[in-house]
């Protein structure tokens, strides 16, 4: 190894050392140096209370979304549907709209004055409460449990497998049960478990529905705890609750992942790929509901209150107005968009910078072993992250952005690092060799083969890490001070105040913000994926 | 009704894109019918059809006289009765050798203790009863492919299919499991319908060949036809290695023709379809219907020591000559040799 690569790889040590290992480490002093009253004060009455609601509202979000995706999955994979790229889009679409924002617009849709009891006079009961939350959290989480399903199925449940089955006398409900779902079952429990984790992590959508209504989450709780009360007991019960979060997190994570994908051995895909048969009416129907119910209807409910002059006035044409995004960007917001964009650029440099570091990791083993132990920071509940980040560097940054980038870079580091080291995977050692027998030194072919052949992954990273960023809020709520506020908290700070107009206008601008820059990684996923199989 | 399969006026099209013209095939019960063709040509096409997983676009499919397909109406896979050996073996991850084979055994009704059994019984005719434990994972591709095959048989079905069942496997391995497959089908009566690329493979296994050329049948006969009496050059070259002469034809009767090389008479075997014109012709040669010896001239070009015999290329006054002789080289490189024509086949 040279002494360029040597020190390359201690400064990325030292990166994880102080982002993710430090603020770990000082939670867990904090915690376990203080004995047994950190549990006792999580075990209390409240403390009590939030476990088990988040508990609740995870598990059957976790039952809904897997089950409701991998119903999609069978829909879109396994038989011909019509104008199937629109219905992907509404399928997707959920994954662009950050999750306080999808509970705002179920408010504005089917809560008390929304759009549907204007239209119809019916509103949803509970809405604000456990039902809501779920249903919010579920039809959100939808989305990621079909994408992780269909990549399963396109990797591990081949065409070709079925279609044996079919031949050995198998009927389709046969062959799904013999033959799909038992090589499904380890991504179905990984699918679960990431699931699970992201709504036990999960603070906007409790935030937004739950307080109201008086139901807390550990999210919350840790929330109202470190916000609203400056007791000991009050830090306590949140270094406590904090603990038992991240240890349940890990615990269902680690076992999914037992289960969870194996690593096969097949490759190549025979016969035709692509489903013959068309769908049935009654499931395209259903979807179709699916998506104007829990996607289009909340949607359209957000952008007609933004675009509605007063709150109360019905949405026609006379009422219609542009001047709440006028009133939306004030002193206040400015900055926080601004602090937004910073934030999430400077995470998406420095985790494409971090996660491209293990490309000179000497071999696949180590670079495997690095983005392990940098999934730690992804595993860790955003609200442990924070109070870890809050509890180390508390005293020296407190309201600097600084903070919430460490904290970012902690959380997000996994999320480029691991496309990134399965690309380097993907690329044949040859494409190397060859370069090197042909006159190019460890750099050169690094500079000219390595870079150039997996640019579109880091590109790809960058965004996705961008895009994780500029919607977050669970960490940011934690840590932001008087100047370095986000967007997202913003909105949900406007949105304690009750103005809905200026909430939903905010809203409206950070989704199509998101958007706008989701848009060139659906492109450069398309042109990536063309690329591999050409 | 003895036809195990008969396809009339067959299409099959993906979307908009059609990949079988309108196909006449039948395969009589006990034969096997191969299906040669590039990749491409529509052979996975076809036999994914008569499958039941890719719809017709028009024609129709009978197996043993049923109706099974019709662009209306489909019969499910399970419900063909026909028994599929994959390219790419299409072993399922989480099954054993043992459950894999006894898995078609379970679906046609056998309890779980006489499916074990016969499906023993089956790795054991495969040559693979010691493996019946182990997974995919844990197999070569051979090994997979006999599992592949034995499933296949599980399936007692009348009409086998076999998808390029040796593509994947390397080239020792794949004449050895060839005739195995061969003669197990045989054996049991099925008849079959086989895929493949690999000429040699056809011209050994087939009681009739079928030659695929972009979706459309272009000839189908015993292996011997289709070797000696190819319908075109693309064919000919398909269907083996070939040379094509310009000869001039002066005299012909039956199947015995005068043509002209170096000028001087010649007279030689000549078959053709149905002109029995004279004059100039494109000929077709195989290697093994010209030999050294005789009065012709001609130049080593090339060669080729295979073994049990040597290929040879010519340089002869009427074309480049592929030659094919039993034994060790006799000549070198450049050196100038003397060659007789014993055979062709008019274009």
């Amino acid at each position: 190894m040279g002494a360029g690569r040597v020190l390359a790889l201690l400064a990325v040590a030292a990166i994880f050392g102080v982002v993710i290992a430090w603020p770990l480490t000082r939670l867990a002093i904090e915690a376990l140096g203080s004995g047994t009253a950190p549990f006792i004060a999580a075990l209390g009455p409240e403390g009590v209370d939030a476990i088990r609601n988040s508990l609740l509202v995870a598990l059957t979000v976790t039952a809904l979304a897997v089950t409701g995706g991998f119903a999609l999955a069978l829909l879109t994979e396994h038989a011909r549907v019509p104008s199937r790229s629109f219905l992907l889009a509404g399928i997707l679409l959920p994954l662009l709209v950050p999750d306080f924002v999808s509970a705002l617009g179920w408010t504005r849709a089917f809560g008390p004055a929304g759009l549907i009891d204007r239209l119809t006079g019916v509103e949803l009961p509970g809405l604000y409460g456990p039902v809501g939350i779920v249903l919010v959290l579920a039809s959100g989480a939808v989305p990621l449990a079909y994408l992780l399903i269909v990549a399963g199925m396109r990797t591990r449940a081949e065409p070709d497998l079925e279609r044996a089955a079919r031949m050995s006398g198998a009927d389709g409900a046969m062959a799904l049960r013999t033959v799909t779902l038992p090589l499904l079952w380890p991504v179905i429990a990984a699918a679960g478990g990431l699931i699970f984790a992201t709504t036990m992590n999960t603070f906007g959508t409790p935030a937004v529905l739950g307080r109201p209504a008086g139901f807390a989450t550990m999210t919350t709780r840790i929330y109202s705890d470190l916000a609203f009360s400056s007791t000991d007991a009050a830090f306590e019960r949140v270094l406590g609750l904090a603990l038992l979060l991240v240890a349940v997190v890990v615990l269902v994570v680690v076992l999914t992942d037992r289960l969870g994908p194996r690593r096969t051995e097949r490759g190549s895909i025979a016969g035709p790929r692509g489903a013959t048969r068309p769908a049935g009416r009654l499931p395209i129907a259903l979807t179709w509901t699916f998506i104007v119910l829990t996607v289009v209807v909340p949607l359209l409910a957000l952008v007609l209150t933004a675009l509605t002059r007063a709150v109360g006035l019905p949405p026609l044409p006379e009422n219609l107005t542009f001047a709440n995004f006028g009133r939306a960007i004030d002193s206040r917001t400015m900055p926080a968009l601004v602090n937004s964009l910073l934030l999430a650029g400077g995470t998406a440099l420095a985790c494409v910078a971090l996660g491209a570091a293990v490309a000179i990791a000497p071999g696949q083993r180590w670079r495997r072993r690095g983005s392990g132990i940098v999934s730690l920071g992804f595993a860790v509940p955003g609200s442990v992250l924070a109070i870890g980040v809050l509890l180390a560097f508390g005293r020296s940054l407190r309201d600097s952005l600084l903070i919430i980038l460490i904290a970012y870079v902690a959380k997000l580091w996994a999320l480029a690092a691991r496309p990134i080291a399965a690309a380097l995977d993907r690329l044949s050692a040859s494409a190397v060799h060859a370069a090197r027998i042909h006159g190019a030194d460890g750099p050169t072919a690094l500079r000219t083969v390595t870079v150039p052949l997996i640019s579109p992954t880091l590109i790809a990273a960058g965004l996705l890490v961008f895009v994780f960023a500029l919607h977050e809020v669970t960490i940011s709520i934690l840590l932001y001070g008087p100047s370095s506020a986000t967007l997202a908290v913003a909105i949900l700070n406007v949105q304690q105040l009750g103005d809905p107009t200026v909430t939903t206008a905010l809203s409206v601008l950070l989704t199509l913000l998101v958007m706008l820059c989701a848009i060139p990684l659906f492109v450069l996923r398309r042109w990536w994926s063309a690329s591999l199989t050409a | 009704m003895s036809l195990a399969l008969e396809c009339s006026g067959l299409r099959i099209a993906y979307g908009a894109t059609e990949v079988l013209h309108g196909v006449e095939l039948t395969v009589e019960a006990g034969e096997s019918v191969v299906l040669l063709g590039p990749s491409g040509s529509g052979k996975s096409s076809l036999l994914y059809g008569v499958a039941g997983f890719l719809p017709p676009s028009g024609g129709e499919i009978r197996l043993e006289g049923r109706m099974i397909a019709t662009p209306r109406s489909q019969e499910p896979p399970e419900r063909r009765g026909v028994a599929m050996v994959f390219q790419h073996y299409a072993l399922w991850p989480h099954l054993s050798a043992l459950d894999t084979v006894a898995y078609p055994l379970r679906r046609s009704g056998s309890d779980r203790g006489a499916a074990r059994r016969r499906a023993a019984d089956l790795l054991d005719l495969m040559g693979v009863a010691a493996l019946s434990e182990r997974r995919p994972s844990e197999l070569s591709g051979g090994e997979q492919q006999r599992i592949g095959v034995a499933r296949a048989l599980a399936r007692e079905a009348r009409l086998l299919l076999l998808d390029e069942p040796t593509a994947h496997l390397d080239a020792p391995l794949r004449a050895a499991l060839v005739a195995e497959i061969a003669d197990q089908q045989r054996r049991s009566g099925a008849a079959a319908l086989w895929a493949t690329h690999d000429v040699t493979e056809a011209l050994a296994v087939a009681d009739r060949v079928g030659v695929l050329r972009e979706g459309r049948l272009v000839q189908v006969g015993s292996p011997a036809e289709l070797y000696e009496r190819p319908a075109d050059l693309w064919t000919a070259r398909l269907s083996g290695p070939a040379s094509l002469l310009a000869l001039d034809i002066v005299e012909r009767k039956d199947s015995q023709a005068v043509v002209v090389i170096q000028g001087r008479p010649h007279a030689m075997s000549l078959a053709s379809d149905a002109t029995s014109a004279l004059g100039s012709a494109k000929v077709l040669v195989r290697p093994d219907w010209a030999e050294f010896g005789g009065d012709l001239n001609a130049l080593v070009t090339a060669r080729w020591y295979r073994g049990p015999h040597t290929d040879y290329r010519l340089a002869t006054p009427v074309g480049e000559l592929e030659l094919r002789q039993l034994g060790p080289p006799t000549a070198s490189l450049g050196d100038a040799v003397r060659w007789r024509l014993k055979r062709g086949w008019a274009l």
